[in-house]
């Protein structure tokens, strides 16, 4: 006879999965000391039950002109998907050709929307110039390598079967770009509905969208109006199929036009010296070697924020895996009764749309400025993204053993099946949750996004700018190590997933 | 006059050899069936035949090679690609030539896909795409007929009447395919193939359907025959 193999022991697949996940989940915990998660706030119920009641019970009437908010988050969202994927596109065509262009969409897609907001703002003011060019610029480096790869996973047959001489342009237009044609439109279509989230932050820099609404009316407590605007943010979201519908794309872009602005007068002196000289550190444009140590050490401490920028992300991603694994069979057909199961899916939509510097912002009014807020809104909104996806991975799945109870489909019939691609799915995610770490200082907590914050409100353009090459090296370091983590073979490769 | 010869070739994929030292000769104007189980080589060897004839071949491929999203109108049209400029390729996607049109309606209809022309190929049958694909190496005009098992997924019926359409337009045929008796009756010549080897090679008057058995590894057993018979 021989012994069973110990705790976690053996080979298979699964197990090593398995293995992965709790080392990195032990790691979590290990350094969980040193996150800074106190409870600042005197009465954090309190205002939760008053934010419920704004929810509940939402002051419309209170709303000031919330149709022109509402248009400007759609115009600009429209316009920057569609600015963003014009540009993406012919870089996706030599995307696998040029090291130097994957090492451009590689850095500019590093850099959250807001930062480039940011910087953009301080030569382009409060405009739609700022607002189209902080969406566009970070989506073309998305779009490009992301239409690369479905590009690349265009089936060969067609291309082969075309008679020898057929010139480039046309083999592209008769047997690539129709093979590939549904899958990228539907990328186009999630990355706008990412745009949508991404236009209503753009108000937390000052630009009038949604966002702006929203910020205000929280910090000041005005939680009827902010409840309000939140509704109509959700019914946006959730009637975006009829509204955002193929045939109405054209008649809405050309609304769109009338209704961006304000357009900047472009100084462009100003600009060439912003470009020039604000954004490098003075010893380097004059030459002065030497002159660059005393400038580095002017710097903002530099490791406790890049400390605290990598814990955050850990542990966003250690708290997305746990509330992914806790959430998905609430959206699942395998498991609950159907109006069960409408509540959890409901649950994942909201959490899902929500963008996750508002739920931020929410758990920072309620339990005062440390880790802790930002921690709760990056696990929740990512957890639900993965559940979400997973739950739809599920019902895709026939249960080979009926009348098992709950636990027994859950642990042997589904998980097993689901695990690598829900990793795969955490893999893609954790360089989201790198970017999103990053920004969250904008509120407060001290990652890197704070000293960049910082830095812009000081004009302090040259620390700001180095500070935000330091974010783009850092999240493309984290891109790479979770690309070699990632769960290979898994049978769901949606680039509608990233 | 020898169409092409292969003297002790070593052919295959990359560094894969499938076929080690083949030595063949195949004759301008004679029809040749191509025989032998999935995975003896055929499909490498037609594919080097292909590179070496280039231009002066219609090319059929195995699975048809479409593009779902395309009308039938596009995806014949694609077998003269390399005959226009890029930019007349594009007018065309958007507004179907006269001269184009006329000609692939012709050809559609001696395939039997009258009244096709523009449905996409996504929402036709198996044969119907088989019969694309085969209108799509008729509008190369070639000499030369290629086709990678063209009759795979049509019911014997069809199958001969098609094989009869690729044999007139057609000088020279070599087309791989798995319909025993068809490949007896209508061909001039037929080369078996097994394990990368030429293991048959002779005038098809020679053969009898007890020839081509041993191409199987279950050779002689009548098994074989009646699933032979199942599928021509």
């Amino acid at each position: 006879m021989s012994a069973p193999p110990g705790l976690l022991q053996g080979t298979s697949p699964g197990l090593t999965l398995a293995r992965r996940s709790l080392a990195l989940t032990l790691l979590c915990l290990l350094l969980l000391p040193f996150a800074d998660l106190r409870i600042i706030a005197v009465d954090p119920w309190g205002e939760l039950w008053r934010m419920v009641q704004g929810f509940v019970w939402p002051d419309f009437v209170a709303l000031e002109s919330p149709l022109r908010a509402i248009v400007l988050t759609v115009s600009v969202a429209l316009w920057g998907t569609l600015i963003g994927a014009l540009l993406g596109f012919p870089l996706a065509l030599i995307f696998h050709r040029s090291r130097l262009v994957r090492a451009f969409c590689a850095f500019v897609r590093a850099i959250h929307e807001l930062f480039w907001a940011l910087l953009f703002l301080q030569v382009f003011g409060l405009s739609a110039v700022t607002a189209l060019a902080a969406l566009a610029i970070p989506y073309a480096g998305i779009f490009a390598k992301v239409y690369a790869e479905i590009l690349e996973l265009t089936p060969k047959a067609p291309t082969e079967a075309l008679p020898a001489g057929t010139d480039r342009l046309s083999r592209f237009l008769y047997a690539e770009l129709p093979l590939a044609w549904e899958r990228l439109a539907s990328y186009t279509r999630y990355r706008f509905e990412c745009a949508m989230r991404a236009s209503v932050l753009l108000g937390f820099v000052g630009l009038p969208t949604l966002g702006f609404y929203l910020e205000s009316a929280f910090r000041e407590g005005r939680f009827g109006e902010a409840g309000a605007l939140l509704w109509l943010f959700y019914a946006l979201v959730a009637t975006l199929q009829w509204w955002g519908h193929r045939r109405l794309l054209l008649p809405l872009l050309i609304g769109a036009l009338f209704f961006l602005g304000p357009w900047p007068d472009v100084d462009g002196d100003l600009l060439w010296r912003f470009v020039s000289h604000d954004l490098w550190p003075a010893p380097l444009l004059d030459g002065n070697l030497a002159g660059l140590g005393p400038w580095l050490s002017s710097l903002p401490d530099l490791l406790p924020a890049i400390g605290n920028t990598l814990l955050l992300a850990l542990m966003g991603t250690v708290g997305s895996l746990i509330l992914a694994l806790l959430l998905w069979p609430l959206a699942s057909v395998h498991f609950g009764r159907p109006w069960q199961r409408f509540g959890g899916r409901l649950l994942l939509v909201v959490l899902r749309s929500t963008p996750e510097l508002m739920l931020a912002f929410i758990f920072l009014l309620m339990l005062g400025p440390s880790m802790l807020p930002a921690w709760l809104a990056l696990a929740l909104h990512n957890g639900a993204v993965i559940a979400f996806l997973v739950a739809r991975h599920a019902d895709g799945l026939t249960i080979g053993m009926a009348g098992l109870p709950a636990s027994g489909r859950y642990a042997y019939e589904l998980l097993p099946r689901l695990y690598p691609n829900l990793l795969a799915l955490l893999c893609y995610r954790a360089e989201v949750i790198m970017r999103e770490t990053a920004l969250l200082g904008m509120l407060g907590v001290a990652t890197l996004g704070f000293y960049i914050d910082s830095s812009f409100q000081y004009l302090m353009f040259d620390h700001a700018f180095f500070l935000l090459l330091v974010t783009a090296a850092l999240n493309i370091a984290i891109d790479a190590i979770s690309r070699r983590f990632r769960p290979r073979e898994v049978p769901l490769d949606d680039p509608c997933s990233r | 006059m020898p169409l092409l010869t292969f003297d002790s070739a070593d052919l295959g994929y990359g560094t894969q050899v499938v076929l080690p030292a083949l030595t063949l000769s195949l004759e301008a104007g004679e029809r040749v069936a191509l025989l032998g189980q999935s995975g003896a080589g055929k499909s490498t060897l037609l594919a080097e035949i292909r590179r070496r004839l280039g231009n002066t071949a219609a090319w059929c491929p195995q699975g048809y090679g479409l593009v779902p999203l395309l009308s039938v109108y596009h995806n014949i049209y694609m077998g003269q690609l390399e005959r226009h400029t890029a930019l007349s390729n594009l007018c065309n996607l958007l507004k179907p030539r006269r001269q184009a049109w006329q000609a692939i309606e012709t050809l559609a209809g001696e395939l039997g896909l009258e009244g096709l022309l523009r449905r996409p190929v996504a929402q036709l049958s198996g044969g119907q795409r088989q019969r694309v694909a085969i209108a799509r190496a008729f509008y190369q005009q070639r000499e030369v007929f290629l086709g990678d098992e063209p009759l795979a997924s049509v019911d014997p019926h069809q199958a001969l009447r098609l094989l009869a359409h690729i044999q007139t337009r057609h000088a020279s045929s070599i087309v791989a395919l798995h319909q025993h008796r068809l490949a007896l009756a209508h061909f001039d010549r037929i080369v078996g193939l097994r394990d990368g080897r030429v293991v048959l090679n002779a005038p098809a008057c020679e053969l009898t359907l007890a020839h081509l058995d041993a191409l199987y590894p279950d050779a002689g057993k009548s098994s074989r025959e009646t699933e032979v018979d199942a599928t021509t």
